[in-house]
């Protein structure tokens, strides 16, 4: 049954991938479990084929699409805090609005099991460190296609050292900024992929 | 040999007296003038002259009447924000939720907002330069503009609910896009580049590139050579290795490719185009001046036995890049 929710899932079959999810629920699987089990899957199927010939955002948002609705079907009151696996403030910072990467960025982490906090485009960096320690942030992912925004990027870390908030990790990504590097963005990482991204949140939470 | 005829020969595959070079200097240009980009992308008489102030300190093969990339969405109703340094930002998309996109009118470019100043440049460009240096227009291709007047993730949501609604208005962006680059053609550029980035592979798969977009270039490109351009340049950012093969049946006479598309396989899928780029645009900001230099003569290694081939950017040079950089991209070609 879960394998039907993974295809509707990467399919991008919304009614579809709604219509299994409630078959597992009343199969009594728990929500966690499809959510651990069957998005862990559908993620895994896509960072294989997020290989440079075959990456595309439509597909992704599709199954984001497809991720999203399933969560709503599965918790229609939110996730439960005690299923969070960290809290991610993300955003386009000041100076461009392209915005496209960021949102699906942002579904993928909620389909991980993250709480995401979205400062949408063109956000002031003083803002969205704000919002990252009310909000107690374990990361900042910052999305960003033209190179402008370069300058906005490099205050983030010394803004949050200013703060004592060293323990936020900084992950940059998007056309511009995947072009560069950690040393050049002074970032903690740089994500090809919003793979790579979610990856690395996974190494970090290991340490 | 002057830089039409040294384009137009590495075209047809013919040997030139050394190979071409483009910077994509676009707001770069304003940069080197020390003008701010505000006034650049707003006057078109400033724009040519700090165009030919770049060209005179590059020495380079096109100039480019190009604002950014937000001149048709803005003619057509989205609200723009306009920023001292940076390229303006769309505010608010013309289409709304509710708003019937069968009501759009395609903007006259002689009147609506910039256009007119994008045509003056083109026109005073053409009048100094004369048929001396390339001077390339730009038109938005209409997958991109479809994208501009919706907002990017409105117009895929669009395309995949209501794929009719989404064709109506990938033809309204096609028709603009023959109008402006018609007026264009008529004011002194010898051929408008097309961008379309939004139809790059990294945005949507090949298949959805063949179906929706091809047949609005090759409409655009077939109707912009009946009018007199030159030669049909396309431009898609990001690995495009996936779309190149169906570039000759779209018309294509120059293509560009980014720094992502390894050069072998882009003259593999494109033995008879020609072929320019494709340095990675930040390392303009971020390499050295030797690094640029290394990075251009491994290009024009890779294609002297080939040919068809011009040198240049992946992208557009940052505006905030080092001008040693570019001119060591330039320096390569005179070595």
């Amino acid at each position: 049954m879960k394998q039907n929710l993974i295809a509707a899932i990467l399919d991008g079959d919304v009614s579809r991938a709604v219509i299994e999810a409630k078959k597992l629920l009343n199969a009594k699987i728990k929500p966690e479990r499809i959510i651990k089990e069957a998005f862990g899957e559908v993620i895994t199927e896509l960072d294989e084929k997020c290989t440079i010939e075959q990456f595309n955002l439509l597909e992704i948002m599709l199954a984001g699409r497809a991720i999203l609705a399933v969560v709503r079907e599965l918790y229609p009151k939110g996730i439960p805090s005690s299923q969070i696996k960290g809290i991610i403030v993300i955003g386009v910072l000041e100076g461009d609005i392209h915005d496209l990467g960021k949102n699906i960025v942002k579904i993928l982490l909620i389909g991980r099991g993250y709480r995401v906090i979205d400062c949408g485009k063109d956000c002031p960096v003083e803002e969205m460190i704000n919002i990252a320690e009310k909000e107690g942030a374990d990361a900042i992912f910052i999305s960003g296609l033209i190179s402008t925004v370069i300058p906005q990027v490099k205050r983030v870390k010394p803004l949050l050292t200013q703060r004592g908030l060293t323990n936020i990790k900084v992950v940059a990504g998007g056309g511009a900024l995947k072009q560069s590097s950690t040393k050049n963005l002074n970032v903690d990482f740089v994500a090809e992929t919003v793979f790579n991204g979610l990856n690395y949140l996974n190494k970090i939470r290991e340490i | 040999m002057n830089s039409i005829e040294r384009m137009m020969r590495v075209i047809n595959f013919k040997t030139p007296d050394r190979v071409p070079v483009v910077a994509q200097v676009f707001g770069h240009a304003a940069i080197v003038s020390k003008v701010s980009l505000h006034d650049y992308i707003r006057d078109g008489e400033l724009l040519a002259s700090c165009q030919i102030n770049a060209l005179k300190r590059y020495k380079y093969d096109a100039v480019f009447a190009l604002m950014d990339v937000s001149v048709e969405t803005e003619a057509i109703g989205s609200v723009l924000e306009y920023r001292r340094d940076q390229y303006p930002i769309c505010k608010k998309y013309v289409l709304s939720e509710t708003t019937n996109p069968d009501l759009l009118l395609i903007p006259d470019p002689y009147q609506a907002k910039r256009m007119p100043e994008l045509l003056k440049a083109a026109a005073i460009l053409r009048a100094q330069l004369g048929d001396e240096i390339l001077i390339v227009g730009c038109v938005i291709g209409p997958m991109t503009l479809t994208g501009q007047l919706l907002g990017a993730e409105r117009a895929l949501n669009l395309a995949i609910d209501e794929p009719e609604k989404f064709s109506r208005i990938l033809n309204f962006s096609k028709k603009v896009a023959i109008k402006f680059g018609l007026a264009q053609i008529e004011a002194g550029v010898h051929l408008p580049i097309v961008f379309e980035p939004f139809g790059s592979p990294a945005v949507v798969p090949h298949q959805f590139f063949r179906e929706f977009i091809l047949p609005h270039l090759k409409e655009i490109f077939s109707t912009f050579k009946k009018t007199g351009a030159v030669c049909n340049w396309l431009h898609i950012a990001g690995h495009t290795s996936s779309i190149l093969s169906y570039y000759p049946e779209i018309g294509v006479d120059l293509a560009n490719f980014d720094y992502y598309v390894n050069p072998l396989v882009a003259q593999k899928l494109l033995p008879r185009i020609c072929l320019d780029g494709n340095i990675k645009s930040l390392s303009f900001i971020e390499a050295t001046p030797a690094e640029i230099l290394k990075e251009s003569q491994k290009l024009l290694d890779l294609y002297a036995e080939r040919g068809g081939f011009v040198l240049s950017s992946g992208c557009e040079i940052p505006p905030e890049s080092n001008p040693l950089n570019v001119e060591a991209m330039v320096s390569a070609t005179r070595l």
